[in-house]
């Protein structure tokens, strides 16, 4: 089977084609970091240059023009270089960030897994941390209280839960936040780097449960740099370059095109060509 | 608001924490937020009553009283301005409804003034022989104080983001208040001509709603609780307006 027909069959393969419902729509979605020239803007500076009539900033646009769908049921590789925008594009995508022009159009829960450690409070027990993340993420007590033993168990943390997670390893507290992030049926699911961590037992087990939550129609959006990981997830990958959507289609095609550019100057050239999807 | 509603339990969740972490290092921070207002209320008796000499009956439970009421206030809304530069690592993570910090602090506040009324109910005992009825109407005044302080803190909290300055702006500020508002002494002490000020103050409106059922023993008349009324519903309605239009831009901040 040649490649092309591979990629065909994998598209059509995959529950999240067309015609399936859009989970996220961002129509020319562009995004402006605000940086005061001068560092740390003070109430007294900011009426003195506001008197002189110089208020410099510094416009930073991480990202431009971005325009795409996911439906339902998709699974979409963010790929691009340091500083390309990928993060910026999933905080608007989890709503934290909200574009500086045009509409992003969200529908249904988004499950965001977090950085290590962001959203604990180190000197609380496992437990209580379980609550105070799974609350954070607009959980209800009593919701996390139906899943808190489903939790545990998945993170396999055992009787640590007692203790306070400043005793926790790198490892423990990925698998905690992976295991509360997880615990409810997402609409989107975001992973940004993350599932790198663990040992290879419970990669099995995210991976198990990432399977689970596709067949059930959840988005999935993956970010990494490991074109690898992209490759053996997504059927689409979206390569961002210096806040541009660079391409957009079959994972395959887009990461030959990401993993040539830098070596190829005419494919360098070519600029941001979209390939259809 | 209906966003905050939904994230109740995590209000809730951050309050327990906030205690928490005051209370669960020492006995020492439980005694402290009972005995901090004790000491300073003997310092303005002593000053106040033995040098100065001015006749106001039950001169301790008054500035007692007075000094609860401003230590809510005022540490309320340093610390709900402390309270979105102190998550920024989640703000800029989570599309948590960032109104829940500032409503937290101030709720943990509340938590801590009612601690801090243990002593001055003790003191009333041992002065008046006896608790007033009127103490029942305290819990309509703290929420009055309550809703006031969160206005106040919801109004300032955006721009303690965006400007590095202000929480020591508004520290000066609360310092200049705390001479505007009868806190420590009498109304009657002040001369005519800047009696007006104070008078218009409505930290001084507020304070007095929850003041008058403590030292006088009576509930404050309805036309004077009708303005607190409008007073705390005005500072909450700015305070949640400017908090609503700013809220946006707060991750690109923090």
């Amino acid at each position: 089977m040649s490649e092309a027909a591979a990629v065909f069959a994998r598209a059509r393969a995959r529950p999240g084609a067309a015609g399936e419902e859009p989970r996220i729509e961002l129509r020319g979605v562009s995004l402006c970091y605000r940086l005061a020239k001068q560092r740390v803007p003070s109430l007294k500076e900011y009426a003195i240059h506001f008197m002189k009539g110089a208020l410099a900033y510094e416009k930073l646009w991480a990202l431009r023009e971005i325009d795409f769908v996911v439906r339902r049921g998709e699974t979409v590789g963010i790929i691009g270089r340091n500083g390309a925008g990928k993060s910026t594009l999933l905080k608007v995508i989890s709503q934290v960030l909200k574009p500086t022009v045009g509409q992003a159009d969200i529908h249904g829960t988004v499950a965001p897994i977090l950085e290590l450690g962001t959203g604990f409070d180190p000197e609380l027990t496992g437990f209580e941390n379980i609550y105070l993340n799974a609350l954070l993420l607009g959980r209800s007590r009593r919701e996390v209280a139906d899943q808190i033993e489903e939790i545990v168990e998945f993170s396999g943390l055992g009787d640590f839960v007692r203790s306070p997670i400043r005793n926790y390893s790198t490892g423990m507290l990925a698998r905690l936040g992976f295991a509360i992030a997880t615990a409810w049926l997402p609409d989107i699911l975001i992973l940004d780097e993350v599932l790198a961590v663990g040992d290879a037992s419970f990669t099995h087990k995210c991976e198990e449960r990432l399977r689970r939550f596709h067949d059930a129609g959840t988005t999935v959006l993956m970010v990494s740099h490991n074109a690898a990981a992209v490759r053996s997830n997504c059927a689409r990958c979206i390569w961002l370059d210096a806040g541009r959507l660079r391409a957009d289609g079959p994972a395959d095609e887009v990461l030959r095109r990401y993993e040539g550019h830098g070596t190829d100057p005419d494919e360098r050239r070519a600029g941001h060509l979209v390939t259809g999807s | 608001m209906r966003q905050i509603f939904r994230y109740r339990d995590l209000v809730l969740t951050l309050v327990a924490r906030e205690l928490k972490v005051r209370y669960r290092r020492s006995t020492i921070g439980f005694l402290w937020t009972m005995l901090q207002p004790l000491l300073m209320m003997l310092v303005f008796y002593l000053v106040f009553s033995q040098l100065f000499r001015f006749d106001l009956p039950n001169y301790p439970i008054y500035a007692l009283a007075g000094i609860l009421f401003w230590n809510f206030f005022s540490q309320s809304i340093v610390a709900s301005m402390n309270s979105l530069r102190g998550n920024a690592q989640l703000l800029q993570k989570l599309p948590v409804p960032k109104a829940v910090f500032p409503l937290a602090t101030v709720i943990s506040g509340v938590v801590n003034l009612v601690f801090a009324l243990v002593p001055m109910l003790v003191l009333l005992l041992w002065r008046q022989h006896g608790l007033p009825w009127s103490l029942l109407f305290l819990p309509v005044s703290i929420l009055l104080a309550a809703l006031f302080t969160l206005g106040a803190g919801l109004l300032l909290s955006p721009l303690a983001v965006f400007f590095s300055d202000v929480v020591e702006l508004i520290g000066v500020l609360l310092t200049v208040l705390l001479y505007l508002t009868p806190v420590f002494y009498p109304m009657a002490i002040l001369p005519e001509k800047v009696r007006w000020i104070v008078r218009y103050n409505p930290v001084r409106s507020i304070l007095e709603v929850f003041r008058d059922p403590i030292h006088y023993g009576k509930i404050p008349p309805l036309e004077h609780l009708a303005v607190c009324i409008a007073i705390a519903a005005l500072a909450l309605a700015a305070g949640a307006f400017a908090f609503r239009r700013n809220s946006d831009r707060i991750p690109f901040y923090v």
